[in-house]
């Protein structure tokens, strides 16, 4: 057993580090506040290569080979460098919930169509899947594509989509043989522009305000049969497999984010003084920093396992929902915590520390809620 | 192969139920004797026994719906 990383792995880390810290808008709080996505991030993401990570060179990627490890990584120290949890959330959804299926499961033609374009920020990719009714239960959608002469008619409609309101490429999950229940779920790419596609306006939410989320309806919306991804019913293996990949990779970056926030925790608690003595020597903060630590260093293990056995191309159910599980929970808990040690002044909005604490809360719920991994785990374990 | 796999399925997915019968012909997922959670547990059942990886674009209702149909994938990828 080695624990340690290459050393170019390492290398490229620091160099995602400095990147997000010298380039990113520094101006989180002012976007935060007002709900606002940095388009311009966005594309300075893509110049340096963030983007490409999930993909080979040869239809745009970073790298020539797709390294899930280096990408793990990679997001693991934007998301340590960069205080803007939103972009970190919308870069891990674009690039392994859309770009991967299309890597995956598309044809010659859809992967040179679409993936040199999102690779390069010009594109952003929506997946969606949620529907009003088909939350946790996902496969009980009510989204129908009709077989019609060269494609399908879509009617539906899907809610809580990241980046469904500006999004140029909806990667879309609908019942194409409702006879076969979730084995006759098939998927589709639909470009923005295409008639009968309806992208609403953005929902504000409490946290990860900075990426934007909303509905899309698809009233008669013609698909040329050559814009379905994959086999007609591939549906069921493209969600398993991205919500694998979606619970292992979207979380690498609020790995970062809880190592900041317990460097930032550290530091303040040696150096704030009450009593004549720093805060940190009183046991009740010692020992919430000490759990901060344990959750950090628990939830990277699990974070690393899945990542090495997707790099593998093993199959990490029960290791991604232990995982998300973990990894969520213990944000939301250490942010909470962030915020006892820091006292009132961490309640301030300037501080950043209170933003960590309600985009930590969005974690527990997307890409299958807490409670839903446990039903998993359960499950998996034969009860 | 097949016996192996229906002894997979009656011990994992359904707690070693005696009374319970599977053919290989038998319609897995229809019947809901296979779920979701059971098709990943039989994929990563089927790749630690037979050594081979079932990528995703494989995890189709065509390899997948019987035990036959999963014999013949796996003899297909060996």
């Amino acid at each position: 057993m080695d624990f340690s990383w290459p050393e170019h792995h390492l290398a490229y880390r620091k160099e995602v580090e400095a990147f997000a810290r010298q380039t990113l808008d520094p101006a989180v709080a002012d976007r935060d506040e007002r709900g606002i996505f940095s388009r311009e991030a966005w594309e300075k993401c893509a110049e340096f290569g963030i983007q490409g990570l999930s993909i080979p060179k040869a239809y745009g990627g970073t790298f020539e080979d797709r390294d899930l490890l280096r990408a793990t990584l990679a997001m693991e120290g934007f998301g340590y460098a960069c205080t803007d949890n939103g972009l970190a959330l919308g870069l891990n959804a674009h690039m392994w919930t859309v770009q991967l299926p299309i890597f995956e499961f598309g044809s010659e033609e859809q992967r040179k169509k679409y993936l040199p374009g999102m690779a390069a920020g010009r594109l952003i990719g929506a997946h969606a899947l949620t529907e009003p009714d088909a939350g946790s239960d996902v496969f009980s959608m009510n989204t129908r594509a009709e077989k019609t002469e060269g494609g399908y008619l879509l009617e539906g409609e899907k809610h809580l989509i990241t980046f469904g309101p500006i999004a140029d490429v909806v990667m879309v999950l609908a019942r194409t043989n409702p006879a076969l229940g979730k084995w006759g779920i098939s998927a589709f790419i639909v470009e923005r522009g295409t008639e009968g596609l309806i992208q609403h306006p953005v929902q504000s939410k409490m946290g990860m305000r900075t990426v934007p989320i909303g509905k899309l309806s698809f009233q008669q919306c013609f698909i040329p049969e050559e814009n379905r991804l994959g086999a007609e019913g591939a549906g069921f293996s493209i969600i398993s497999h991205s919500l694998e990949y979606d619970r292992c990779f979207i979380l690498a970056s609020q790995l970062g984010s809880m190592e900041r926030q317990l460097e930032n925790t550290v530091d303040f608690v040696t150096r704030r003084r009450q009593f004549d003595q720093p805060i940190g020597k009183f046991q009740s903060v010692a020992n919430r920093v000490a759990d901060m630590k344990l959750r950090l260093e628990t939830s990277r293990m699990l974070l690393y396992k899945a990542a090495w056995l997707k790099s593998q191309g093993k199959s990490a159910m029960m290791e991604a929902a232990l995982l998300k599980l973990q990894l969520s929970e213990s944000f939301l808990a250490s942010s909470l915590d962030a915020i006892r040690n820091g006292g009132g002044i961490a309640y301030l909005t300037e501080t950043g520390i209170e933003r960590d604490l309600r985009d930590a809360i969005g974690g527990v719920l997307y890409a299958g809620t807490s409670d839903i991994q446990r039903n998993i785990i359960a499950k998996l374990l034969g009860i | 192969m097949d016996k192996q796999l229906i002894t997979y399925i009656k011990d994992e997915l359904h707690a070693g139920d005696a009374g319970l019968e599977i053919t290989p012909q038998d319609d897995l997922l229809g019947s809901g004797l296979v779920e979701s959670m059971g098709m990943m547990k039989i994929i990563g059942f089927i790749e630690n026994q037979y050594g081979i990886t079932v990528p995703p674009r494989d995890m189709t209702i065509e390899n997948f719906l019987t035990v036959e149909a999963m014999v013949n994938y796996i003899s297909s990828r060996q």
